[in-house]
């Protein structure tokens, strides 16, 4: 493996500066495979805050990937509300059931306290020691489910889906309680010293009309980016599936940073949309990073920097999606590599004589 | 075919189509009451609806929830006809057993291809969500299904659609067809394994009808 010059701060400040530097940012979005690095179970995150940090500083030790983040996965914040998650011994947490079993009991729902509700008081304690220990040489995150998304865990699904058509009201109230939650979140995030980052995979265009998330989602997140926004944090938004049709609507919130899925035209996005925003993706994190061989994952890092190099607010080479767990450890690596390998500042030449080889 | 019948399959493709529940029931019900065949009703009603539904969806107008909402509005009418209809009509049905693997509760994929199969005349055994690689093959050489449908939306699930596959090939099992769809299911993970790949839940119905056309070739 490659080894790089200058730590992701430093890179990142210079590249907000207009500096020259060794590479673009890299983020394979590892997720709970930092286990697999680290050397422990993944329900471990549960319990233990020293586990989530220790693991998260080891395979950003190992990569050198530009961004940590404390997010384990999209239910805490359910969960912290009353909807019951599933822990598997050494796999990623599930939806068992959500907050409230009937809509009757909507006005039941409240929002959750950060520092005692469910894991959230886990995640915020892993959050302080990823600070300290790393606060100085990499970008540290809190990752967020999105008021919209999480509106989904505390009703179930279908239940609100259904709702969006029959009782408009009672989804609007689930998502109302579901940013306070959001909100609180993002102010102990920023307490801590860290970056609050949303992830908002239900208001895909692939699950739901761009009319349901204009109606629904988009006023709601709209107001969680401006309370980080007015805290002096930018904010970078990942979206799972296909989004193209509602583009503008997130410019339009005042997040700073785009972060797309791998069924996304990147070079339309970074077209369309990088006048506005940092674009970040979307290496394919299922056939390329998942099944693919290190070999694939270079090619596929070229062709994502040949769309979106030149995206006027940046661009940072990322995967689609968080990595599946068993994603082998050499195709990070290799992703790692192909950043290193075609350096800065970006040469088209060099990124068409990679792909011959 | 009679003007009136006419009108009202028409009328009950239209009201799955415009997710009105309560208007299928209407109808269903005016249906049966002029003893038209029920059959018919489902096939060139209901599924003609959900058919329609599944290209707006694959064109965009429609998207997951307009589906589930005409879904419902199909087993409402489904509900009203099914009593009505006569015995082995069908003959013999190909079976599935369908199911979101182990690690994963998202459900609205597996339920549209399950709705799908049964309106094109497969048996379907919903073993629901979150189901453990084994299960699904007990459950099919317990009722002789043919196919095996694996459904994620979540990548950190999709070693468990290798596991089913494992199994089958440890067994040396070969006349279980295993077909995968889900949110991040690529055709390359699909080959990859050596499962069917199927993009959406219309889709998944063509491969399903071409997988027991090649088993009876066989």
């Amino acid at each position: 493996m490659l080894t790089d010059k200058i730590t992701p701060m430093e890179r990142a400040r210079a590249l907000a500066k207009g500096e020259t530097v060794d590479r673009l940012p890299c983020n394979p979005n590892v997720a709970n495979g930092v286990a697999r690095v680290y050397g422990c179970k993944i329900s471990e995150f549960n319990t233990s805050a020293r586990t989530i940090a220790n693991a998260q500083i080891a395979s950003y030790r190992r990569f050198g990937y530009d961004g940590v983040r404390i997010f384990t996965d999209l239910f805490p914040w359910a969960e912290a509300m009353g909807a019951e998650v599933s822990f598997p011994d050494d796999n990623t947490a599930n939806m068992a059931k959500p907050a409230i079993a009937d809509i009757s009991e909507i006005f039941n729902l409240q929002p959750a306290d950060p520092y005692k509700d469910g894991r959230l008081p886990i995640h915020i304690e892993a959050m302080k020691y990823l600070i300290d220990e790393l606060g100085d040489e990499v970008g540290c995150a809190g990752g967020i489910v999105g008021p919209f998304t999480n509106a989904f865990f505390l009703l179930g699904t279908e239940t609100l889906i259904k709702l969006m058509f029959k009782n408009k009201e009672a989804v609007h109230r689930a998502c109302e309680v579901s940013l306070e939650t959001c909100i609180r979140y993002a102010q102990a995030i920023i307490d801590q010293g860290l970056t609050p980052t949303i992830s908002e995979p239900l208001s895909s265009c692939t699950v739901v009309s761009p009319a349901h998330f204009r109606e629904f989602g988009a006023p709601y997140i709209k107001r969680l980016v401006e309370y980080i926004n007015s805290k002096g944090k930018p904010v970078t938004m990942h979206i799972c599936g296909k989004t193209a049709k509602i583009w503008e609507d997130i410019v339009d919130m005042g997040i700073a940073g785009f972060s797309v899925d791998n069924v996304v035209d990147l070079k339309k996005c970074a077209e369309q949309i990088g006048d506005r925003v940092k674009i970040l993706g979307h290496v394919d994190p299922s056939a390329i990073l998942y099944s693919g061989t290190p070999a694939d994952v270079r090619r596929a890092v070229v062709e994502c920097v040949q769309q979106a190099w030149d995206a006027p607010k940046g661009y940072v080479i990322m995967s689609g999606c968080s990595l599946p767990v068993e994603t082998p450890l050499e195709n990070i690596e290799a992703m790692m590599d192909a950043a290193r390998e075609i350096g800065y500042p970006v040469n088209p030449e060099k990124l068409e004589k990679m792909l011959s080889v | 075919m009679s003007d009136l019948k006419k009108h009202l399959l028409k009328g009950l493709s239209d009201s799955v189509v415009n997710m009105d529940e309560s208007k299928t029931i209407e109808i269903a019900h005016e249906f049966i009451k002029n003893s038209f065949n029920a059959y018919e009703a489902i096939d060139q009603g209901l599924a003609d609806g959900m058919e329609i539904a599944g290209r707006l969806y694959e064109e965009e107008e429609y998207y997951i929830p307009e589906l589930m909402m005409c879904s419902d509005a199909m087993y409402a009418g489904l509900d009203i006809l099914k009593p009505h209809l006569s015995k082995n009509k069908s003959g013999n049905k190909h079976k599935v057993v369908i199911g979101v693997v182990e690690g994963d509760t998202h459900d609205i994929g597996k339920n549209l291809v399950k709705i799908m199969l049964e309106t094109a005349g497969f048996e379907v055994v919903d073993l629901g969500r979150d189901v453990p690689p084994v299960k699904f093959i007990e459950t099919a050489k317990e009722i002789g299904a043919e196919i095996i449908a694996l459904s994620t939306l979540m990548t950190t699930t999709m070693e468990n659609m290798e596991k089913v596959m494992q199994m089958l090939k440890d067994e040396k099992n070969e006349t279980i067809k295993v077909m995968v769809g889900g949110g991040c299911i690529s055709p390359g993970f699909a080959n990859k394994i050596g499962a069917y790949y199927s993009g959406d839940a219309s889709k998944a119905v063509k491969l399903a009808k071409s997988l027991v056309a090649e088993a009876v070739v066989c």
